[in-house]
């Protein structure tokens, strides 16, 4: 299992809960010149070993907690990871990506992903120290039942009262969500969250309450002197990036809903509208004025997004901007304070707030509309506290709202305006005026995602600002997008260093000649996309905007080119979407609630809906699907997949 | 009289939240908008190139630079912002 390749452990192992014994899983430098690491190796391991007819709690649906090459390396914001299985909330295969410092700890036990199969026969912890498995009684520990900030405390304690002494380790836990399989709960690591898709409840399944990791082996890079140079030359970059050095930091990702408010994609009362009237107290500009923000961010990271704030004498994690604006304006709330602590209890509940809020929204509109007698009511906020309790534990309206508004819609009626995709909540982007997104959140492999849809909002309106309701050329990016997006997950990097692919005055100086052109061209060159989609291998070079593919090759060793970069991150996206199909994911199932796709935001202007149909036609043959959404031969054949 | 409102670093680097002015275009805001906050923020970084590069919207709806204001508009101005 030795691997030429720097950034690399070398090492990746299958343990089966069932029986408590470990074995080296076969992964070769072919593997890894292919399908590289995180979430694309996971969909080569689930290729694998699914057919298509495990269910997600089951002993068969394997859970793939896999690293990329280049954490450890020193690479700026390098230090994620992914989780992946079969999702219970939309059935197919899921990955969701955490930051924090669990992936650098998995491999400085030497390990670059673990394979979880079967189930523990009770409630359990698991150990791993520099490779040995340790399994621990999460009853007996007093684990079980706890919540997850108290939960990684005890968790601390107990190793600590075990080593004698304090050691530095990573941690995963799930909440009484997790536990009690709410279909979208999360499993949190420290502060960061892989909060999508219901992973925690496949945890909450398997009976694995947390998971800790130590260990003192070393990542070797395959070339020390150039790597160290380089990433000193990308930190640079990117501290004076005017989004990653300057944005990000001082506004978070909260900075945007005021953007969002003027584009008129903000989610407003279950996605009712795109603008909230009273936005300005529920935005960023807000919370840094009022909350006494402190910057956090995740090892070896340039950007620290992530923040601390104070609420009521407390400080707790500063929420993002899909938080703030689906527990905001998309339940009519512009109470600030609530959304600060709305935000750290999901967390501590292990709850993601994305499904949360939204399945909450589509609650109160049942409520409004007469077809469920819930007492939810949109503006209404006494008792959610209580009410989010009650969906971790299960308990009576919470039960059902546990299940996600896919399946209560198919229960109660109302499915268009469940606001999903492939049973996955959309994030807070309207996209009735960013057709592009549109397209994105139905395409994308994992359901309802912003950002494994492409992102594509980034074009129409937040950084660039080519029209937004024209369809042209949207799918091309589309596929770009997401394949970069997918290499960069990758590898172990925070999608975020991608937004500084733009250079900055494109961002800072809207009114210039030359943004003003791109904005104006982009529509025009789809044919272009089309051709480096096509042909990515053609582009044998190094962008200088896109500091990636250069780290790959100090780093790991890899001879890596923008063209070789984009073909990893097709593979790897065409790979997802081949084993969903597998699971019955057709055409028919990359679709968006009616209420996006037919009725116009602006009744007077019939552009502001997703042209979803015809944007797709161009997207599946783009990527060389058919028509129905399945991958052809000959397109797994290109990729080496088949 | 014109009703501005400042978002994004635009507002958090001149401590401007909002204010009124005297002005006929988007245009004519900007020495105004760029006195006041160095009169509120002596140290503010802020030029009139970051002001020009801001979103502007006027009672709701897109405007741009050379738009025309009346009396009691409201005048949006953000910082342009990016990713999420």
């Amino acid at each position: 299992m030795a691997t030429k390749y720097g950034g690399y452990m070398g090492k990746v192992v299958l343990l089966d809960l069932s029986t408590r014994t470990a074995e080296d899983y076969p992964w070769t430098d072919e593997d890894r010149e292919k399908y590289i690491g995180g979430k694309i190796m996971a969909a080569k391991v689930l290729s694998d070993h699914l057919t298509g007819k495990e269910q997600p709690f089951s002993e068969e649906n394997w859970i793939v907690i896999s690293t990329g090459p280049l954490t450890g390396t020193g690479a700026p914001s390098s230090s994620r990871f992914d989780l992946s299985c079969l999702s219970p909330q939309t059935g197919i295969l899921t990955s969701s990506n955490c930051g924090g410092s669990f992936g650098y700890y998995l491999k400085k036990a030497g390990i670059d992903a673990l394979i979880l199969k079967g189930r523990c026969e009770k409630h359990t912890w698991l150990e791993i120290d520099n490779g040995r498995f340790i399994f621990h009684d999460a009853d007996a520990d007093g684990l079980w039942g706890l919540r997850t900030t108290e939960g990684q405390e005890k968790l601390e304690s107990l190793l600590t009262a075990k080593w004698g002494a304090r050691r530095a380790f990573g941690k995963l836990m799930i909440g009484p969500g997790g536990e009690n399989l709410v279909l979208y709960s999360a499993v949190l690591s420290g502060e960061r969250a892989a909060g999508r898709a219901g992973v925690g409840a496949v945890f909450g399944w398997k009976n694995l309450k947390a998971v800790s990791v130590t260990g003192n082996h070393e990542v070797k890079v395959y070339d020390p002197v150039k790597n160290e140079k380089w990433n000193r030359k990308w930190f640079k970059y990117l501290r004076k990036h005017p989004l990653t050095g300057n944005q990000l930091p001082r506004l978070g990702t909260a900075g945007l809903v005021s953007a969002m408010q003027m584009r008129g994609i903000l989610a407003t009362k279950n996605y009712s509208a795109g603008r909230y009237e009273k936005f300005e107290f529920v935005n960023g500009e807000t919370l840094a004025e009022e909350h006494n923000i402190v910057n956090k961010g995740c090892l070896t990271c340039p950007i620290k997004c992530a923040r601390t704030v104070e609420v009521q004498g407390r400080k707790v994690k500063g929420p993002e901007l899909e938080t703030l604006v689906l527990l905001g304006g998309g339940i009519c709330n512009h109470d600030l304070e609530k959304i600060l602590l709305w935000n750290a209890e999901l967390d501590e509940l292990g709850l993601d707030t994305i499904s949360c809020a939204s399945t909450i929204a589509y609650a109160m509109e049942a409520n409004e509309k007469g077809l469920w007698d819930n007492g939810l009511v949109f503006g209404k906020t006494e008792g959610i506290t209580e009410l989010f309790d009650d969906i971790a534990h299960r308990r009576g309206i919470g039960a059902e709202l546990a299940e996600g508004s896919r399946r209560l819609s198919k229960k109660y009626g109302g499915e268009d305006f469940a606001i999903q995709s492939k049973g996955l909540e959309l994030a807070a982007y309207e996209p009735r005026r960013a057709v592009g997104q549109g397209l994105g959140y139905a395409v994308s492999n994992r359901g309802g995602c912003h950002l494994n849809g492409g992102y594509l909002v980034i074009l129409e309106g937040l950084g660039l600002n080519t029209n937004p309701l024209t369809p042209h050329a949207k799918a091309d990016f589309t596929m770009l997008f997401q394949d970069l997006m997918e290499m960069i997950s990758a590898t172990g990097q925070c999608l975020f260093t991608s937004y500084a692919f733009f250079p900055g005055f494109l961002i800072t100086r809207p009114g210039g000649i030359v943004t003003r052109i791109a904005n104006a061209a982009i529509p025009f060159i789809g044919w272009a996309l089309r051709f480096m989609n096509k042909f990515p291998l053609a582009l044998e070079l190094h962008l200088p905007v896109f500091h990636q593919t250069k780290g790959m090759c100090y780093a790991v060793g890899m001879k890596m080119t923008f063209g070789k970069y984009i073909r990893c991150g097709e593979r790897g996206y065409t790979l997802d979407r081949w084993v969903s199909t597998r699971f019955g994911i057709r055409a028919k199932d990359d679709s968006l609630p009616k209420r996006l796709t037919d009725v116009p935001q602006d009744p007077s202007d019939p552009k502001t809906r997703v042209p979803l149909e015809q944007m797709k036609k161009t997207y599946y043959r783009a990527r060389g699907w058919t028509q129905d959404g399945v991958p052809t031969e000959r397109t797994l054949k290109k990729l080496g997949i088949l | 009289m014109v009703h501005i409102k400042l978002f994004g670093l635009l507002r958090l680097d001149t401590g401007l939240k909002e204010l009124d002015a005297e002005a006929s275009t988007v245009a004519q805001l900007y020495p105004i908008l760029l006195a006041e906050a160095r009169r509120v923020k002596p140290a503010t970084k802020v030029t009139a190139k970051d002001i020009d590069g801001c979103t502007v919207m006027i009672n709701g709806k897109q405007g741009r630079k050379s738009s025309r204001l009346k009396d009691g508009d409201q005048v949006l101005l953000m910082s342009p912002v990016c990713g999420g």
